[in-house]
């Protein structure tokens, strides 16, 4: 037991971005940036120092975990809140793998940002994201979850939109932060309603958690489902906007147009399961509301396959990453959707691996062919860059679930509980068994298109292709490593549970409650993980038959995201477009053009009439002496029996 | 002392500014800027002071009135905020316009300092004609900098608003004296009594007239007329100060005067709730389609201050500091924003967004700040706007599903306008080439910067805010019931007024008796003082013949808990009389 305060976490991060702020708006008029060198050294050492507590604190971790309030924040009559952090069997998971790869990634960006004018500030950016990544899963309770979840949105805005000269990344982070501001406000009535139903002290997650117990002992159960489930309802609208979810996931393609690390850090690794982890942290909430776990595991196992199938369609080597991420997040909403929270947040961990590593593996093809994101124009890679090549193999196979790599005892696990959750389960688990075959096709083509066949570029860009510095490659070494062996730490069939141990606390009791009420057929497991291998080699089969020998047809314009105009999203851009745009820019139309303009004529109106009737008035009095005086007389007659009415003059 | 100094030494430096040179704006810069640094001190006192007030000094009479009105200042946590508002902004106003008007600065401040002055009155009048006096005082100054350094289409902006704001106000004045002919004196109590004795056509006729002149200033849909216009047209740092602080002259009177004085019915509260979320999300949808830069903040002022006014007809039990906080943090995000817009308008030489642009290669340093303050606006949690929309949007659920909704929705839309704002102003490339402007001095960032800051703290501690709600001043107390006493011959009056004082609450249950019990317990009250509250009630309550509606002893108990510093003095008061006797 140390007495390490859990602040000291979130603290580091903070500190980096207040320093590397100043430096970075001080330093912005001249010409040359700062060292960055130095810039380099803090930006990785805070975090760096930060992960330290965390795995100090994770070995000295009580079971029932570490709670500290710090101080009061919101203190007014219907509403009180406290700034307080939970360290428990969850919050340690995220914890570790956030700061853990948000260091790595770190890193890695010292190498990729080389010579960019805004290292400074991209670094304040990345380490105020790190700092609201840690409060958002540290907080004790929902109002300060928020302000992480908030707080990682808008570091998600300014990555996206770093290189802010050209307009288009401003529309693609306009677009992130608009979209993810509708699930927000899902989330504050989500918590809204909660206060309804238990006063303000509910929000903290121990108080919810006893409150649902009562209830359940209580046999209160059907008095507040209704209240609850709405509360559920408007919470997986928070989560399907930071997640990318149907129907908010149209933002997540368009922000590849940020820096390669920040793709890697944000929208892939951490910030984007941050649905999922609020769902694992409500568990106790959403075991309770059988509806909206439905709404979840549907919502979830489309996306999963929409977004697999939106991934064999895209050019931009980013974009299928970007896809596929969103499709992996289904897996988790569907695992999540089955009461099996620590299966999908399991997923979480693995896939934080593999696809930090498939990312920054594509940023390290993207640097070597300096900037170049479209796969036609790539190819033959793996003799330049053959360490970048492993890694990306590596990762590719954990992710199509390949025996013995991570993907494949995440994933494996996901499909039995899938399959095992009641009378839909076989169907939820045939999706999800399709679904990872087109994930091995269309990763498949990503590898194949990168690495295999001849190159396709210009020649003069191709004896520029070099491998990535050892600041880039020991990052992307360190998550294959990962990506193969992470796995291992729930290996069901291996007889090993630590992963699902550590989250048991936490967890345990939703899931057991879940399983009361769920009959559980049971299978042989043996017979899930042949059937998972089969797809895995099915899918890739398929790849190398179609696009092994096939020609890739040249680039036509380019693939870049376009904010607004992104390729072809599955129709989602269409519906947004009319659903959303369209209407409320009508609604702006008739409010500048229509209403706005009739209000102006009344007004107008009422002047020029008090206008004339003050001119009418003017003619009178320099013309008409008698009447003037009369009129004179009228008024002073009426004043004095005003007065007089009204009690005279005292 | 601090009150008088406030209100009257405005004035004072108006004056002493006439002596310095007019050609040059640096030396009298230097003057206005320690005026204003004096004035910013004076105004954290007072809010660090807790609740006080002068003694009333007797006026003058209006013909027709039964009583005198008074020169009455009282300074309670809400107008001692609004009067920091108003100090703060006029200082940063001060320090960038001597980058942006440079002809003529020291007419400027002049102007300045007097807007100042009035607006202090206004948000610390004890008086209803005090604070009308100083509500109308306000337009002048701001017209006549309107007129004087003003953009193109100047007169005319001047001209609307002075018409529009002061015809506004116009049924006000009326409504005003009728009600004074027939109450002791102008004093808040003594008006809410005798509006008691009016028959209810005339009460409505009253109301409606003190809503009017109060929507108009805020402005509240359809009554924004004038807002646009005049916000682009005035300068920059005159436009910061009217959306920082003037136009919380409006939500102010909500709060401090309609609120107290009048039973509202529960179809009056409903009402300007949805007027004040209609004009939530009407700017919204107007600052969007704005291609203007200053008329888009104008209308994302306009957007939040619907937003406070909802709040405010919520009447729930956290309004009253939610709303609070809500103002404090427009008023320094919102000015903040029309400083630089005013910095961007000086750089790039036109404030027409599609004509600005790629401000954040040219001046990064100004850029950062114009991107902190906008998203700073947008209420993102650890900023004071998230403490603030938050709790109006928790005190609009307690009204109902449907208007948080709404709130949520223009929410929504102000992200979209206020990204699409900092896109085209400081993002992408640049337009054209700009002619150089004078750039971002230091001080001009540094006390935006600090204005930022401010904000930042707040959203983490908003407890300097709401607590200074709470605070109770005893020596401040026991001077205002000091004061009730040496009225001497008024004594009896003050008395008989201080029993009807407590009539709209004579129909109360047991029940809303120790609801009232509880909440006068919340704030401060000690358990002999609420013993005696409640006697003096159910006395009261057993004489008179109850008739009111329960919406009457709803806003009564509203003003009761808003007002329950001068509940206390009363207390106090009648002890002292009770120990006398």
């Amino acid at each position: 037991m140390t007495n390490l305060p859990l602040w000291l976490i979130p603290l580091f991060p903070l500190i980096a971005t207040i320093l590397l702020g100043t430096i970075a708006v001080t330093s912005s008029p001249s010409k040359k940036g700062p060292a960055e060198g130095i810039i380099g050294a803090l930006a990785v050492m805070f975090p760096a120092v930060s992960f330290a507590v965390v795995v100090v604190l994770a070995y000295s971790m009580p079971e029932a975990g570490i709670r500290e309030t710090l101080c009061n924040w919101i203190d007014i009559p219907m509403f009180k809140a406290d700034i307080g952090f939970l360290f428990d069997g969850l919050s340690r998971i995220m914890l570790l793998f956030v700061t853990g790869i948000g260091t790595l990634i770190t890193l890695y960006s010292v190498g990729y940002m080389h010579g960019d004018r805004g290292f400074a500030r991209f670094f304040a950016y990345i380490n105020l994201f790190l700092f609201s990544m840690i409060v958002l899963v540290l907080s004790d309770s929902l109002l300060l979850t928020f302000l992480g979840w908030e707080g990682v949105g808008l570091c998600s805005y300014l990555l996206i939109g770093f290189w802010n000269h050209d307009i288009n990344n401003c529309k693609a982070a306009n677009k992130a932060f608009i979209v993810n501001r509708v699930g927000d406000i899902g989330f504050i009535l989500g918590m809204l309603c909660l206060v309804t139903i238990g006063g303000a002290g509910i929000l903290n997650y121990d108080a919810l958690n006893q409150f649902i117990q009562m209830i359940v002992s209580g046999n209160h159960v059907d008095i507040v489902v209704p209240a609850l489930s709405v509360a559920g309802v408007l919470f997986f609208i928070g989560c399907t906007g930071k997640s990318a979810q149907i129907p908010l996931l149209t933002w997540l393609p368009d922000a590849m147009a940020g820096p390669t690390p920040v793709s890697a850090l944000i929208h892939a690794a951490t910030m984007v399961t941050s649905g999922v982890y609020l769902l694992a942290r409500l568990g106790s909430m959403f075991v309770l509301l059988p509806v909206v776990l439905d709404i979840i595991t549907v919502v979830g196992m489309l996306t999963a396959f929409w977004a697999a199938m939106a991934g064999l369609f895209q050019n931009d080597i980013k974009k299928v990453l970007a896809y596929s991420t969103i499709s992996q997040l289904g897996y988790m909403f569907m695992a999540a959707g089955v009461c099996a929270f620590d299966a999908s947040i399991f997923h979480v961990f693995t896939h934080a691996f593999f696809k930090a590593a498939l990312f920054l593996g594509a940023g390290a093809v993207i640097h070597a062919l300096a900037g170049e994101q479209d796969m036609r124009k790539m190819g033959g890679m793996i003799k330049k860059t053959p360490v970048t090549a492993c890694v990306m193999i590596f990762a590719f196979l954990a992710i199509i679930g390949f025996p013995g790599f991570a993907g494949f005892w995440s994933k494996d696990l996901i499909l039995e509980k899938l399959y095992v959750s009641g009378p839909m389960g076989p169907y939820f688990y045939g999706v999800g068994l399709l679904t990872a075959v087109i994930t091995a096709i269309y990763m498949g083509r990503l590898i194949i298109l990168t690495f295999f066949g001849e190159y396709r570029g210009s020649k003069e860009s191709e004896e520029h292709i070099h491998e990535a510095p050892a600041a880039m490659l020991l990052p992307m070494g360190v998550l294959a490593f990962g990506a193969v062996f992470s796995g291992y730490l729930w290996a069901d069939s291996m007889g090993i549970t630590f992963f699902s141990d550590t989250l048991a606390p936490v967890v345990g009791s939703a899931q057991a409650y879940n399983a009361l009420n769920h009959i559980h057929g049971h299978v042989n497991p043996m017979v899930f993980a042949g059937l998972g291998t089969l797809a895995a080699v099915l899918g890739m089969f398929i790849a190398y038959k179609i696009y092994g020998k096939a020609r890739v047809p040249a680039a036509k314009g380019s693939s870049a995201p376009q904010g607004f105009k992104a390729t072809w999203t599955f129709f989602f851009d269409s519906v947004h477009k009319y659903c959303g745009i369209i209407p409320v820019s009508v609604l702006a139309w008739i409010c500048d053009v229509v209403v706005d303009k009739i209000l102006q004529a009344i007004q107008w109106t009422l002047g020029a009439i008090a206008t004339i009737l003050g001119d009418g008035a003017a003619s009178f009095q320099v013309r008409k002496v008698r009447l003037q005086v009369a009129f004179s007389i009228a008024g002073v007659a009426a004043l004095v029996i005003v007065v007089l009415l009204t009690g005279g003059i005292v | 002392m601090l009150l008088h100094l406030l209100v009257i030494a405005p004035f004072i430096a108006a004056v002493l500014m006439v002596a310095t040179s007019k050609e040059d704006p640096k030396s009298s810069s230097r003057l206005a800027i320690l005026f204003g640094i004096a004035f910013v001190v004076m105004s954290v006192m007072l809010i660090a002071a807790g609740n006080q007030a002068t003694n009333p000094i007797e006026w003058f009479r209006i013909p027709g009135t039964k009583g005198p009105v008074y020169y009455y200042l009282y300074s309670h946590g809400l107008g001692a905020w609004m009067v920091f508002l108003s100090c703060a902004l006029s200082l940063v106003a001060i320090i960038t316009a001597r980058n942006t008007t440079c002809k003529n600065f020291r007419n400027f401040v002049i102007g300045i300092f007097s807007l100042m002055g009035a607006m202090n009155g206004t948000f610390l009048a004890a008086d209803a004609v005090l604070f009308f006096f100083f509500f109308e005082a306000m337009v002048i100054p701001a017209a006549v900098l309107i007129a004087g350094f003003g953009g193109k289409d100047r007169t005319k902006a001047a001209m609307t608003f002075a018409i529009y704001t002061l015809v506004g106000s116009a049924p006000m004045m009326v409504a005003l004296w009728y009600l004074l002919t027939i109450s002791d004196n102008s004093l808040l109590l003594s008006l809410a009594v005798a509006l008691q004795s009016l028959p209810e056509g005339t009460q409505t006729a009253i109301l409606v007239s003190f809503l009017l002149a109060f929507l108009v200033k805020t402005p509240i849909f359809p009554f924004h007329g004038w807002q646009a216009i005049t916000y682009a047209e005035a300068p920059a740092p005159l436009s910061a100060i009217l959306t920082g602080a003037m136009s919380k002259a409006g939500v102010f009177g909500f709060i401090a005067w309609i609120l107290p004085i009048f039973p509202l019915s529960m179809s009056v509260v409903n009402a300007m709730m949805w007027l004040g979320l209609v004009t939530a999300v009407y700017g919204a949808l107007m600052a969007l389609r704005a291609n203007d830069g200053k008329k888009l903040l104008a209308f994302s002022s306009m957007s939040h201050l619907g937003l406070a006014v909802a709040g405010v007809f919520s009447l729930s039990e956290a309004m009253l500091p939610a709303v609070l906080v809500l103002l404090v943090a427009h008023g320094i995000s919102a000015g903040a924003q029309f400083f630089l817009m005013g910095i961007a308008e000086r750089m790039a030489g036109t404030r027409e967004l599609d004509k600005l642009g790629g401000l954040a290669s040219k001046n990064p340093v100004f850029s950062t700040l114009f991107g902190a303050a906008g998203i700073m606006s947008l209420a993102v949690p650890g900023t004071a706007g998230f403490i603030g929309e938050f709790t109006v949007l928790l005190s609009l659920w307690d009204m109902g599903p449907f208007p948080a909704l709404v709130m949520g929705f223009s929410m929504i839309l102000s992200a979209a306008y206020m990204l699409r704002f900092i896109q085209k102003v400081i993002f992408g490339k640049q337009a054209r080439e700009y002619e150089e402007g004078t750039r971002t001095s230091g001080l001009e960032g540094a006390a935006i910067g600090v204005m930022t800051i401010l904000l930042l703290v707040f959203g983490f501690h908003p407890a300097f805010i709401t607590n200074s709600l709470h605070l109770f001043d005893e020596q401040a107390v026991e001077q205002m019931a000091d004061v009730n006493k040496a009225e001497g011959e008024e004594t009896a009056t003050e008395t008989m007024e201080m029993d009807e004082d407590e009539t709209p609450i004579q129909a109360m249950s047991a029940e809303e008796l120790a609801q009232l019990d509880s909440t006068l317990a919340a704030n401060g009250f000690s358990e002999e003082e609420r013993k005696s509250l409640i006697a003096q009630i159910s006395g009261v309550e057993s004489q008179l013949a109850a008739s009111d509606s329960v919406d009457v002893i709803q806003a009564a108990a509203d003003s009761a808990v808003m007002l329950a510093d001068s509940a206390k003095t009363n207390v106090e008061a009648l002890n002292k009389e009770a120990s006398n006797d």
